[in-house]
């Protein structure tokens, strides 16, 4: 069942290559969190109740429905409607993700190591690579947040794969570290947007002393 | 039972359009033709004589003939409820999809051989959309091929009824992509918009217009049967072979129903794309299908993940 929702996970990166509207991505990172929550859901060994709880807290409330709110709350604010400003084509960057996705698969198959789940390589990498592409082919501070985010989807999988090493202790940092960061791009983005009406990086440029 | 089939699927490929057509005047309130308007229209043009351009060629004349029997010959190769198609071998979804594009090749330089520049440009376009969505019917059957180990459409679908999640997910992601390749291959809707017939627009259709009489009768009698050999091939996913014949009869023709009715009611919802975001929106089902062949290979263990 775990590779059902890998699967499905890697669907949504192809998604946000494709689409172009801001109101998409905020939906695709809700799916993203569910997807998530049923990826550690089905491979926990034991339920504990506190480890799942956390696990609810940080997948489901956090990332499916605090974050895309907050998100829509700034877009609202914003009045962010379509995102035009990509660099490249969106139909090379449907080829790149999808270069990504079986990079990452292929290379997970390489990966052999009797501590690493590499069946959440094939995705966390893809992940992580495509939320860097995804800010570089933007010039929208918004859409540098969502980047920033599927970013940290891929790191949440990559904290999967090495299992048990990771203590709750760090995932809770790493949370909180997510949360204080979307929180605060978010209020860079209405203080750019007041500023200069408009969310665009370039922008940025004229700023002065 | 294969001969049942192929009635089938003609009588299916008779009520599809009416189908459509119903739901989107349904769906826009108002009470629409009847089921077999478009048959009717199919018989008027029947007995229409066809006229030509002094520009054309043979070619223009026997271009409509080559793609309705394309399309004839490809019914004889899809297998139905269980049961081997009339032709069957390894390797023939290979013929199929290349049968599809003879059929489609002719068309192509039917329109050229007219001369016209306007059909130039509905030919550019029809070249162009099935390049991008011969990678995503590809990728697709070659997934399958991998399950099943044999590369001819009846071992295809026997070998995709094992039940675990993933076969479900490859069913239902297949089946999306079916689904849209075959909007693209009729030219509808979310990529063109049948109804519309303004120079500008109707860039879909361009490359009939020249065609008139019988031999538009024909061509509009293959599209119906493209629309009923892409129903049967989604079809074949869904219809568990277990069944008696003419419980599969009757599901057959439930799941071409719901077919027909989900073309009509995204062609009353979906706004048609840009044209220039066509190509981005097909090579979409390339990727989608690229996802289906890395499930494949999970399913049959050629990664070896832990």
């Amino acid at each position: 069942m775990t590779y059902f929702f890998i699967i499905v996970y890697s669907i949504t990166l192809v998604y946000f290559a494709l689409t172009e509207r801001v109101k998409k991505f905020i939906a695709l990172l809700a799916i993203q969190g569910v997807l998530l929550f049923g990826i550690v859901f089905f491979n926990l060994n034991q339920i504990a109740l506190a480890e799942f709880l956390f696990i609810l807290v940080e997948t489901i409330v956090v990332k499916s429905v605090v974050i895309p709110v907050f998100l829509n709350k700034v877009r609202r604010d914003n009045k962010l409607k379509r995102v035009h400003e990509t660099e490249i084509p969106v139909f090379y960057s449907i080829m790149a993700v999808t270069g990504m996705l079986m990079v990452s698969f292929f290379m997970s198959n390489y990966l052999h190591h009797q501590h690493i789940h590499t069946k959440f390589f094939t995705v966390a990498i893809a992940s992580v690579v495509f939320g860097i592409y995804f800010i570089i082919i933007h010039k929208n501070v918004f859409s540098h947040l969502v980047g920033y985010l599927i970013i940290e989807n891929g790191i949440f999988l990559l904290s999967l794969a090495v299992g048990s090493d990771i203590p709750m202790l760090v995932n809770l940092a790493v949370l909180l570290d997510v949360l204080m960061g979307v929180l605060v791009i978010g209020i860079f983005v209405n203080r750019v947007s007041d500023k200069f009406q408009s969310t665009n990086i370039d922008e940025l440029a004229k700023l002065k002393d | 039972m294969v001969w049942i089939g192929v009635i089938s699927m003609l009588v299916a490929a008779l009520i599809f359009p009416g189908i459509i057509g119903k739901v989107k005047a349904k769906v826009g309130g108002r009470k629409g033709p009847g089921l077999l308007q478009p048959v009717f229209d199919v018989i008027r043009l029947f007995n229409k004589g066809t006229v030509y351009s002094s520009t054309t060629g043979i070619i223009f004349r026997i271009a409509p003939l080559v793609y309705f029997a394309s399309l004839l010959v490809v019914l004889a190769l899809i297998p139905f409820g269980g049961q081997k198609g009339i032709l069957s071998f390894e390797g023939d979804f290979v013929f199929f999809a290349y049968l599809l594009a003879v059929g489609k090749f002719m068309m192509i330089i039917a329109a050229m051989d007219t001369g016209s520049g306007f059909e130039g440009m509905g030919a550019n376009r029809e070249a162009l959309y099935s390049m991008l969505v011969e990678p995503a019917f590809f990728i697709l059957m070659g997934s399958l091929a991998l399950f099943a180990g044999s590369t001819s459409f009846y071992d295809l679908y026997n070998s995709l009824h094992i039940k675990t999640h993933l076969s479900y997910l490859t069913a239902i992601t297949a089946i999306y992509v079916l689904v849209y390749v075959a909007l693209v291959e009729n030219s509808r809707l979310p990529v063109d918009d049948p109804k519309t017939h303004l120079e500008l627009t109707m860039v879909h259709e361009v490359m009939i217009l020249d065609h008139s009489g019988f031999d538009l009768a024909l061509i509009t009698m293959a599209n119906w049967l493209k629309f009923s050999v892409f129903g049967t091939l989604i079809a074949n996913f869904l219809l568990p072979y277990s069944l008696p014949h003419y419980a599969q009869i009757g599901l057959f023709f439930l799941i071409q129903f719901t077919f027909a009715c989900t073309v009509g009611g995204l062609e009353s919802f979906r706004a048609r794309n840009k044209m220039a975001k066509n190509p981005q929106f097909i090579i979409m089902l390339s990727a989608i299908a690229i996802l289906v062949f890395l499930t494949a290979l999970i399913i049959s263990e050629k990664f070896s993940l832990n």
